[in-house]
């Protein structure tokens, strides 16, 4: 309650922090308190501008406001894998050209290889998934993301479906 | 050569006019024009190389309107996945000594022992095609026909047993972008203490998120069909294989170390026979080990703790908690120093310590020496 107080106190100046806050990442004046729900904010914005782009092999990638491609697998193909049990994912430095194999997953017995959606250098990757591979399956566009890469040709990002266009594309090779 | 060529032509699609000439004499020829099925046999019995061949089958040939059938068997191997802990899977001390070797294959799933007795099938296809119940529905319905009083079934985990309890064939598989690939072992006649001898842990105490095998009880087809033939087996595999996809593919035999016929394979087995591959791609481990130590001059005994970290392959860190009592702390903090960056391998780190041994000359060289010898026993 406090903190919803603060914020509404805070609301005036509230579009001058939000783009200090976009472009820093850091807020250290703010109290604790309040950062959730500054970043609630922050997340449905970015959520709105950065849509999700999709290849012919079930991959998606997510360009933040910092210009960094989120990678991961579509909910199609993580119920076509059935249960992920190891992820092998790059080193972060690895230069990807776009379709370079960058890891695989296993499933079932199965080892599925990956492919990077574009052109770029790995800059982390998720390092929850070591302990819970399992969250490819729960949350395959949220928590459950593979890497993340600098986008070193934009162009290619066109070269990508979109949701619509990727909904289709699945639909067609069930047919 | 014709053989070569033969193979060559049929892995293209091809059907050059010198062939085609000859085609009434290989009716085989007249399957690849149809784009329909293949069977090869593999004439090595190195686990590189028909290794390798399944992976130039993978990424050269044209698979979307074809299936192959690749019968393979190795001489005595330990197989392991790609996701796996060889020094958690299996015996390497004992290997090393039986001359069993130890390869890393590009599919996922658990280790396997091969040997002349054990066959292996690996079945090609698109990605779209691939269906390893289908697949493994040809292993049990040629058994059955075989030997109707067989009880074998596949699993929901892709093996298949024997009287519901024994595994006679365990499953692999790898997708790419285009393709897959399903391989199953078949066990006829292997050597079963060998089998359980290797596939045991070389190294306690491993911590990791590698994918474990699921160890089974298994049986060889012999103790249960004594009279069952390995050719008579083959037969029966390949026309099942033809009567479930509706081919009509003959056998042909394959030389998987010939460049002429697959170009490259000879690279990708040289990567497959590497260090960095069957070791160095082990996922990122720990151990957390308690090493028993001794004193020769004297009857004392003491243990030491031993934590490590490994990450592909090479140690990353390295602790060792020896009682002061027993041997000073600035020598087990060299002898971690020492192992820091170096392979975990027992003959890498034998190299690497060997320095510091030869400079310790003092009271303490015997007790540093059985420390030393008790990291190296660890690792396999």
């Amino acid at each position: 309650m406090a903190a919803y107080a603060l914020l509404r106190s805070m609301s005036s100046s509230f579009s001058s922090v939000l783009p200090l806050l976009s472009r820093s990442g850091s807020l250290s004046p703010a109290p604790l308190a309040v950062k959730p729900l500054f970043r609630r904010t922050l997340a449905s914005s970015s959520r709105f501008s950065a849509a999700l782009k999709f290849t012919d092999k079930h991959e998606w990638v997510r360009v933040e406001d910092d210009g960094i491609g989120t990678v991961g697998i579509s909910n199609f193909a993580q119920e076509a894998l059935g249960d992920v049990v190891y992820c092998g994912l790059p080193e972060v430095g690895t230069q990807l050209a776009q379709q370079d194999e960058f890891g695989a997953l296993e499933s079932v017995k199965a080892a599925s290889e990956l492919y990077s959606p574009l052109t770029g250098e790995v800059v982390e990757v998720n390092s929850l998934l070591a302990d819970k591979p399992g969250l490819v399956n729960k949350s395959c566009y949220k928590d459950g993301w593979l890497m993340k890469m600098t986008i070193a040709k934009p162009a290619e990002l066109d070269s990508l479906m979109d949701e619509a266009a990727y909904e289709r594309y699945i639909r067609s090779i069930e047919d | 050569m014709l053989q070569l060529r033969r193979t060559l032509a049929l892995l293209k699609g091809e059907t050059g006019n010198q062939l085609a000439r000859t085609g009434s004499s290989l009716p085989f020829l007249d399957s690849a024009n149809n784009s329909s099925g293949l069977v090869l046999q593999s004439q090595s019995t190195d686990v590189y190389q028909n290794l390798a061949l399944e992976d130039w089958i993978d990424a050269h040939v044209d698979l979307q309107q074809r299936g192959i059938l690749l019968l393979w068997r190795n001489q005595p191997a330990v197989v392991i996945g790609r996701h796996q802990n060889p020094w958690s899977e299996c015996n390497l001390p004992a290997m090393r000594k039986m001359g069993i070797a130890l390869a890393r294959r590009r599919s996922g799933g658990g280790t396997v022992f091969h040997d002349h007795g054990n066959l292996n099938l690996t079945f090609f296809a698109s990605k779209k095609a691939y269906d390893r119940k289908r697949n493994l529905k040809v292993v049990t319905e040629a058994l059955r026909r075989l030997r109707p009083n067989l009880d074998v079934r596949a699993t929901d985990r892709f093996d298949i047993l024997l009287n519901g309890h024994y595994k006679i064939s365990g499953t692999a598989s790898r997708l790419s972008r285009k393709s897959s690939y399903h391989h199953c072992t078949l066990l006829h006649s292997a050597d079963r203490s060998a089998l359980s001898t290797v596939l045991r842990p070389s190294c306690p105490g491993i911590l990791s998120n590698a994918t474990p095998s699921v160890p089974s009880p298994v049986a060889n087809l012999i103790d249960h069909a004594p009279s069952l033939a390995w050719e008579e087996l083959l037969e029966a595999l390949v026309q099942q294989y033809n009567t479930e996809f509706g081919l009509s593919s003959v056998f042909t035999l394959v030389d998987p170390s010939s460049e002429c016929v697959f170009p490259g394979v000879g690279n990708i087995s040289t990567e497959l026979r590497s260090w960095d591959w069957t070791f160095g791609r082990t996922p990122k481990f720990r151990v957390e080990t308690l090493l028993e130590l001794r004193d020769e001059h004297l009857p004392a005994r003491c243990s030491a703790q031993l934590q490590m970290e490994v990450k592909g392959g090479q140690v990353e860190s390295c602790r060792l908690d020896v009682p002061a009592g027993w041997l000073p702390l600035w020598l087990s903090r060299q002898l971690s120093d020492v192992l820091v960056g170096e392979r975990f391998c027992p003959h890498r780190a034998a190299a690497a310590v060997t320095a510091m041994l030869r400079a310790e000359k003092g009271q303490f060289h015997s007790r540093l020496n059985n420390l030393c010898e008790a990291v190296l026993a660890m690792m396999g």
